[in-house]
């Protein structure tokens, strides 16, 4: 790479990517390295990090924007409702604390890893993506966004630019739970993120999603209906049944796990994360 | 080339780097400071690890660039000014948290950063904050004894 260029405003940084295309968007770098079989990165590369508008998580009249160049550190420090604890669970998993201080949502859902901790978390919160270019905004779901593995909606010239939360989804409270081979430093096997609103005893509205065990991250929408309207009680976790997770996901064979086990996981992760929500139920209220 | 300018160790230092340069490049080879290692180059081991504006991040996954204007701290800026060893270093000494030492200035950085958030950690906290850190000589055990020393604590609590 024998050039890096560094803006500091995103029209800057915009026009560049406008004049040439072939120029790839760097954050935090946790996934450009690593991927990079070369000594050092090929081609030419735009920092995203100095771009005020890119950073930081912030309060709208709409709900919440994360920016893109967020880093998964900033996401564990932010002051935000029990709503988003599933993101900060996540984040707190990510890698090892020098990946957390580094590593950023933004590059999270732009790499489009199927076993990106931070998607389940996110659909979960019926993010929408910014996406900006020379050319305007435009503003897309977080599931229209990642269209398949390592593939998504950006355009030649586009940066993802922020995450939008809802106010109506950032309610209630959240869990997420990973499985991998070890403890810490571990690529997923299958994650769940579960947000549940509780009012008056029972479950109002529930969204959950899974990654690792599709092409793409997915809400299980079957699974969210069986819960909404049931009581709040020990006995919810019961009503998510194997064959609703499984109808909605495609996990593939791998190294890590094969497909049988995937789903079983999936399900098991996603039963705890619902009990281990109804046992603190008092914080599920909206 | 491009310029770049950062605060290393508390000197203000200046220098030509490529665009690809890493961090750890640029400290090593451009500035002579050698403590900081190279384990891996995938951002796994942490052998090069560094505080970047107080943030201990993998200088291996970082562009020099990418630090313009950044306070950052090596293994080298850790001595007390005196040239004697901090606390922490001298407590991997005293407990045998190294043998080869590779892997100690990025161990030593590390704990620096968590004892700066967390001056009083548990055995299993220290640990896990050492997820990002390998080391193929110790078996860790000594490491999470010397940092729990460093912390002012009783090594006895970390279980033989
Ligand atoms: C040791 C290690 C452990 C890891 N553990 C985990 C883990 O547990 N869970 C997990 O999910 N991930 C993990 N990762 C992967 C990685 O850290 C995360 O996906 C991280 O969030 C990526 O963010 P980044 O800023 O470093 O992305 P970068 O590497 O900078 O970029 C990634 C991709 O996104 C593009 N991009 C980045 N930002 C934008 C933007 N704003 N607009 C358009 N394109 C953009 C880049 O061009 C590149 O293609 C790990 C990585 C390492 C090295
Ligand atoms: S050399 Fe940087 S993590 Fe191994
Ligand atoms: S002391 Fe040899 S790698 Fe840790």
């Amino acid at each position: 790479m024998q050039e890096l260029f560094r803006p500091r405003d995103l029209s800057e940084a915009l026009a560049i990517l406008a004049a040439r295309s072939e120029v790839r968007p760097a954050a935090g770098c946790t996934d450009l390295f690593p991927a990079t079989a070369a000594p050092a990165l090929q081609g030419a590369h735009i920092d995203l990090t100095a771009l005020e508008e890119l950073s930081g998580i912030s309060r709208t009249p709409e709900g919440f924007r994360v920016g893109a160049a967020t880093t998964w550190r900033e996401a564990i420090e932010a002051d935000l409702p029990p709503a988003f604890e599933m993101l900060k669970e996540a984040a707190r998993e990510v890698g090892s604390p020098q990946i957390q201080n580094a590593g950023t949502i933004g590059g999270n859902l732009c790499n489009a890893s199927p076993a990106a901790d931070g998607v389940p978390c996110l659909l979960a919160l019926d993010a929408q993506v910014e996406l900006a270019s020379a050319e305007g905004r435009r503003m897309l779901p977080l599931g229209k966004f990642i269209t398949g593995p390592r593939q998504t909606a950006l355009g030649p010239g586009e940066l993802l630019v922020a995450v939008h939360v809802p106010g109506e989804a950032a309610r209630g409270a959240s869990r997420f739970l990973k499985l991998g081979a070890r403890r810490y430093l571990v690529i997923s096997i299958a994650m769940v993120a579960v947000r549940l609103v509780v009012e008056e005893g029972r479950v109002a509205s529930a969204a959950v999603a899974v990654g690792a065990c599709s092409p793409v991250a997915r809400r299980l929408e079957a699974v969210e209906a069986a819960l909404v309207g049931a009581e709040a009680t020990p006995a919810l976790a019961a009503r998510v049944r194997a064959a609703d997770v499984a109808a909605a996901l495609s996990p593939i064979d791998d190294v890590r796990a094969d497909a049988g086990y995937r789903l079983e996981a999936a399900a098991v992760l996603v039963r705890r994360a619902v009990s281990e929500l109804v046992t603190h139920a008092g914080e599920c209220a909206a | 080339m491009a310029q770049v300018s950062m605060t290393v160790n508390g000197k203000p230092v200046t220098g030509e780097v490529e665009g690809r340069t890493l961090l750890v490049d640029f400290l090593r080879n451009g500035l002579g400071l050698t403590g900081t290692h190279v384990g891996c180059d995938t951002s796994q081991c942490g052998a090069c690890v560094v505080h970047v504006d107080g943030r201990a991040v993998k200088s291996c996954t970082m562009l020099a660039l990418e630090a313009e204007g950044a306070e950052v701290k090596t293994i080298e800026g850790m001595a007390n000014p005196d040239g004697s060893l901090s606390v922490i270093q001298q407590a991997f000494q005293d407990h045998h948290g190294l043998q080869c030492g590779f892997c100690t200035p990025g161990m030593v950085m590390s704990a620096a950063a968590l004892l700066a958030e967390n001056p009083k950690p548990t055995e299993a906290e220290i640990r896990h904050y050492l997820d990002g850190n390998l080391c193929r000589c110790t078996g860790y055990h000594n490491i999470v004894k010397a940092i729990l020393a460093a912390s002012g604590q009783d090594v006895s609590i970390a279980a033989e």
